[in-house]
């Protein structure tokens, strides 16, 4: 039997997202088990075992099994990670405790900074020091550093970060502190800042290893217990993980450095919205995921989801950037807004109408859940407003009352002493315009314009707002594609195996030998191929990627611009010129560039990780399921709008707006004007009319 | 026009507040000096046409939110509205009507609509170097402190103003970077202009003032609400500082009436011949971030909330002197402002305020020549720990009410010739009570060349941060030069291999223990 399938596995918070992908026939298959997170491999084992007796798949069919989860990241939010310590630089391991010694909100008073993942006793120090051009100023003193990791391991510690100063620059005291250490300690887990992190800056770097040390022996456990249930379950496949950067690599590089995988689900969802735009033939696109909490966006460009060089995990304040733990690690670049369909709606301070970031969730939920809650959601508003039907809620699973969400949403009304009906359209315009700031702000900084952008949207609630967001954010083109619940899995099926490595390069650009930096990108690949090469993906075709972090000397900030080649100086020097322009308008005049580091990304296809999606077979049936009046804020009130059974779309559908498209886990509102079409993927385009 | 309705206000204010971030984000990526990059000392703002703030960058620092509007203003009324062109961009660092020195350089750029102002676009940034003395304390007047620029245009019709920009370049000791910053704000303060037509396109606004006038309108009902809220009365505090040769008495009167609130700095010690004055721009701002962070910290800061608040500092005093005072050291003067105005309201409000911070901002600014023979000028900012609440201790080591980083080690020692041998807390400094106060942190910095020019900002190393309710004070901060005290308000000169100790002082305790 020919091991054909592909098996994806997306671990969440609640539910275990399981897909059965034949990249042979397009045929995919969907199943949701719910999550046991006391043993979450006990979870993902029944989940597999129920999807595929459903659809008379043999394990022995699965030729791979590509993992995201959440895990790790819930590890540090919860600080349920591994007992960690820290040997580091004498003089400084107050380093991770004191951090940026910033505040992320300057009007709260009792302010709380993020506690560190190792408690100070367990911070040790050893004499040594390098300058920051490598070079050696204090050597290492090894027997300090075997007698410290001793007295860690005498407390019960049971992983440890090594970082010393300027260990970007040469690693060789915190090779030689963890060899010794190993060679003593040989059950002890060990995690180097130069390894992890090789970057200037050393609080986030240290902050990087740290929480590396911190879940790595969770990860290790749980991976092995998983790689065996699947091989137990007669799975031959081999088990791949899902990173943070949009990549997939093998069990033992996640087991390194598991930091890696804290994003993974997000990443898969960010590439499910890349897929689908490559489908549909665009070049770049805004991933925009909408639950019940949370929005998420991220920007595609060229088919590829943007990295950035770090990110924040276990926030103190979800949406508040810098009341993280720094992390740095190349991860899809998402901005996580507090806007959902969950998003509640009340009066401010100034009598105003706030919607979100605080949640009803879906306990109580909406008022028209009717599990007790009683304040106005999104999900209200767009009940109101025409947008969903009551009638056919999670495809007509779930009884809806709508009278609750109008009485809720009247209450707010009175309480702002506006009608009804500007409350409910009220609610729908600010949330949508808290996402499409947020979005402003993230293209800008990249130096786009959103116009240049089709708007991708996945999730529950994002294909219902995705008409009123693009409007406010000048975008022509939003996109819808099939099985919205299940993007993000989808999207890791089709991912790439892919490896990041960085190497730090402070010189001025003067000084700057090129053959020097080819030698350094050739020593990235050798060590980025193997591991790529090992999740079975195809070499012969990768896409190798060079990249330098630049900037005018003097500046904080980095520029990252992709190296020609060949590498010359005068190349090198107009695309950092070419790509600041893009960024900032122009270049100043006079000052001199250097380089800060470089980058290497490599990745290449893995077998099985292509091919068409086939999920939205028509049903044959009425494809006209009536009409219903449905509020658009460009026609200034509610028109009466078509709504069409998504699932019996004939092939090459096409219509004009208005239309409401009903699907079980979603809806997709298209405004009047708009030119609507059919892809052969399933997932439905719709332009917005020239006059808007 | 009509009035807003609460949802059109809200949409619009928000899309405002996302213009002046994409500003911010903009001078982040943009600048040159660290201190704009790496320690976010600067700001953007958005003001309606008469100068009256509307919105700022998410995240910036207090005092420059306070001063913004007000160098507005002051520039409208040193170039006359009627006068000014689209496309027209303003510069200024008098530090009366700017931040309070002159190292802070003002971009402003009037908004059109229609052929007349309907708002402005306001940037402030830290450059790296603006000439005269390094931050001393020791100048006497202001003309020692720097490069100074009144309020002048700097561009129109896309034309830079090549004299003044040459006469600025042959000023400071960096001009590229100095340079490049002013051109990081130009940028910036154009990018708010276009944002913010387009959003007057989006709603068809004739102008801001509709959305000014609601906006101001709400947030002044509800301050005045919240002042309304606390007891009447008559809260009174004084302390002693670190001074000069003498001590400074800090003396402030807080009067909550009718819901309003009139702060008084009578009794508060004179100007002094020396660069440790605040001017009343920065008192001012400091004040009203106090009782909006005290009373109203979750409505976005806005001119409004300021009507209800009434402010006094006598002229000729520390936080109010005359021209030409020198002012490069403001900030450690202007910081205890907070700390006056909690104490006054401890009694009225004791859940609601924390003991003093230890961390009026230290600062060591070195410049010289390193051992290549490069000119360099840096400067490194240390922070102490804050104060205790009734139910929090103090945070260890962090910036209050400034919210500058300190600069990351690792590039410290990449643009300086030093060598930090370590930096770490002082466990023992947060003054002891029911709740301890915020440790502050040493830090050893070797010199790696001769002849270092070194200057330091630094308070309570004569008096710790008291505490409240009979918490304990923080332990006072140190500046040692190879083990022995320095006079912190004079110039020293650094040899190679000269350590200098700066310790920062503790918060201060809260309760008796």
């Amino acid at each position: 039997m020919a091991a054909t399938y592909s098996l994806g596995i997306d671990i969440g918070g609640t539910f275990t997202d399981i897909v059965a992908f034949d990249p042979l026939s397009g045929r995919a298959f969907i199943w949701k088990e719910s999550t046991t997170p006391d043993d979450p491999a006990r979870g993902v084992m029944a989940g597999i075992a129920r999807l595929l007796g459903a659809h008379g798949i043999a394990p022995a069919q699965i030729g791979r099994v590509v993992h995201a989860t959440t895990l790790f990241t819930n590890a540090l939010i919860e600080r349920k990670g591994a007992r960690t310590g820290l040997i580091t630089t004498a003089g400084f391991r107050d380093v991770l405790e004191i951090g940026r010694e910033r505040k992320y909100e300057l009007y709260d008073i009792f302010i709380e900074m993020p506690r560190p993942l190792v408690p100070r006793p367990w911070r040790r120090e050893v004499p040594e020091r390098l300058a920051s051009d490598g070079t050696i100023v204090t050597p290492l003193d090894v027997a300090a550093c075997v007698a410290e990791a001793g007295a860690l391991v005498a407390e019960g510690v049971e992983s440890l970060a090594i970082v010393f100063l300027h260990a970007y620059a040469n690693p060789v005291h915190e090779r030689t502190a963890a060899e010794a250490i190993a060679a003593r300690f040989p059950s002890l887990s060990i995690s180097l800042s130069s390894d992890i992190a090789p970057e200037i800056r050393e609080y986030p770097r240290a902050s990087t290893a740290v929480a590396n040390a911190y879940v790595r022996p969770l990860s290790e456990i749980y991976l092995q217990r998983l790689e065996q249930e699947i091989a137990a379950a007669g799975i031959p496949g081999s088990l791949h993980l899902m990173l943070s950067n949009g990549g997939l690599t093998h069990v033992d590089e996640a087991k390194r450095a598991p930091v890696q995988l804290l994003e993974s689900g997000p990443a898969a969802g960010a590439l499910a919205g890349a897929w689908f735009g490559r489908n549909a033939g665009l070049e770049r696109v805004l991933a925009f995921d909408m639950g019940g909490t949370t929005a998420k966006l991220a920007l595609v460009d060229d088919g590829q989801p943007l990295v950035a060089w770090g990110f924040e995990a276990a926030r103190e304040r979800r949406f508040l950037r810098g009341s993280g733990l720094p992390i740095q690690i190349a991860t899809v670049e998402l901005i996580e807004i507090g806007a959902g369909g969950g998003s509640i709606a009340r009066r401010s301070e100034l009598s105003t109408l706030h919607v979100g970031p605080d949640s009803a969730g879906a306990q109580p939920g909406p008022a028209c859940y009717a599990r007790g809650g009683t304040e106005a959601t999104v999900t209200d508003a767009d009940l109101a407003l025409g947008c969903l039907n009551a009638d056919f809620f999670l495809g007509g699973a779930m009884a809806i009352d709508a009278p609750a969400a109008e009485a809720a949403v009247g209450r707010l009304a009175a309480a702002l002493a506006v009608e009804p009906a500007r409350a409910a359209s009220g609610i729908q315009d600010v949330v949508n315009e808290t996402m499409a700031g947020a979005a402003r702000v993230a293209i800008a900084e990249r130096g786009r314009v959103p116009h240049e952008y089709a708007l991708m949207a996945t999730g529950g609630a994002a294909p219902v707002h995705a008409w009123g967001v693009a409007r406010k954010l000048g975008i022509r083109r939003v996109v819808c594609p099939p099985g919205a619940g299940a993007g993000s899995t989808i999207g890791m099926l089709m991912a790439p195996a892919r490896v990041d490595r960085v190497a730090s390069l402070n010189l001025p650009f003067a000084e700057a030998d090129m053959a020097a930096i080819e030698e350094t990108f050739a020593r990235l690949e050798n060590e980025a191929a193997p591991l790529v090469a090992a999740t079975g993906a195809d070499l012969a075709r990768r896409d190798t990627r060079w990249l330098a972090d630049m900037r005018y000397i003097g500046q904080g900030s980095e520029v990252t611009v992709a190296m020609p080649r060949p590498l010359s100086p005068e190349a090198v020097r107009a695309a950092f010129e070419a790509e600041y322009r893009r960024l900032f308008g122009r270049t100043p005049p006079g000052a001199a560039i250097q380089f800060v580091a470089l980058r290497l990304s490599l990745s290449a296809p893995v077998p099985g990780a292509e091919g068409r999606l086939d999920l939205a077979a028509a049903s044959g049936g009425t494809m006209l399921k009536g009409s219903r009046p449905v509020h658009f804020a460009e026609a200034g009130g509610m028109v009466g709008t078509p709504v069409y059974d998504r699932y019996a779309l004939p092939p090459g559908f096409a219509a004009e707006g208005p239309a409401v498209f009903e699907e079980n886990e979603s809806t997709f509102v298209v405004g009047p004007g708009a030119r609507i079409a059919l892809l052969p993927d399933g997932s439905l385009v719709a332009d917005m009319p020239e006059a808007t | 026009m009509p009035r807003l309705d609460p949802v059109t206000l809200e949409l619009v204010w928000t899309r405002l507040v996302s213009a002046v971030d994409e500003a911010a984000k903009a001078i982040v990526r943009t600048s040159f000096s660290t201190l704009s990059n790496e320690a976010n000392d600067f700001a953007c703002v958005l003001t309606d046409a008469e100068g009256r703030s509307l919105a700022q960058n998410t995240g910036s620092i207090p005092s420059f939110i306070g001063t913004l509007p007000g160098t507005v203003r002051a520039l409208r009324d040193a170039i006359p509205p009627a006068s000014m062109q689209p496309g027209d961009v303003y510069i200024t660092n008098n530090p009366w009507i700017g931040t309070g020195h002159l190292n802070d350089i003002s971009i402003v750029r009037p908004i059109f609509r229609e052929g007349r102002v309907a708002g402005y676009a306001a940037t402030t940034s830290h450059v790296p170097d603006i000439g005269g003395r390094i931050r001393s304390t020791e100048a006497r007047e202001l003309f020692e402190e720097g490069f100074h620029i009144p309020p002048m245009r700097l561009m129109r019709d896309g034309v830079v103003d090549q004299t003044l920009l040459t006469l600025l370049r042959t000023n400071v000791r960096t001009p590229d970077q100095t340079e490049g910053d002013v051109w990081a704000q130009v940028g910036a303060v154009s990018l708010i202009d276009d944002r913010v037509r387009r959003t007057m396109d989006s709603y068809r606004l004739d102008g801001l003032e509709a959305v000014a006038d609601e906006i101001f309108d709400r947030s002044e009902a509800e301050m005045r609400r919240r002042i309304a809220g606390v007891p009447d009365g008559c809260w009174r505090y004084v302390m002693q500082t670190d001074g000069l040769d003498a001590p400074f008495t800090f003396a402030v009167e807080v009067r909550i009436a009718g819901g309003e609130a009139h702060v008084d700095f009578t009794g508060t010690s004179p100007q002094q011949p020396r660069a440790v004055n605040c001017v009343f721009a920065y008192t001012r701002a400091m004040t009203v971030f106090t009782l909006k962070a005290l009373l109203l910290p979750e409505v976005p800061n806005n001119e409004g909330i300021f009507r209800a608040i009434h402010i006094h500092a006598p002229e000729g005093s520390i936080l109010n002197p005359r021209w030409p005072a020198a002012v490069g050291g403001r900030a450690a003067t202007g910081h205890y402002v907070p700390v006056l105005i909690f104490g006054a309201l401890a009694e009225a409000l004791p859940d609601k305020v924390r003991a003093a911070p230890g961390s009026p901002l230290w600062i060591m600014n070195i410049a010289g020549t390193d051992p290549a023979g490069r000119s360099f000028a840096n400067v490194f900012f240390f922070n102490g720990g804050t104060g205790a609440g009734a139910a929090q201790d103090g945070v260890d080591c962090i910036s209050w009410p400034s919210n500058i980083s300190a600069t990351p080690i690792e590039v410290a020692e990449r643009t300086a010739p030093v060598l930090i041998h370590h930096k770490r807390l002082r466990p023992e400094s947060g003054g002891a009570g029911h709740q301890r106060g915020g440790a502050g942190q040493e830090t050893v910095i070797e010199c790696e060349s001769d002849d270092v020019a070194a200057v330091f900002v630094t308070e309570r190393i004569r008096f710790g941060a008291p505490g409240l309710f009979g918490g304990g004070a923080g332990a006072p901060g140190a500046v040692l030069l190879d083990g022995v005290p320095a006079d912190t308000r004079r110039q020293q000169t650094l040899a190679k291999g000269t350590r200098v100790t700066i310790a920062t002082p503790g918060g201060g305790g809260f309760g008796g223990s």
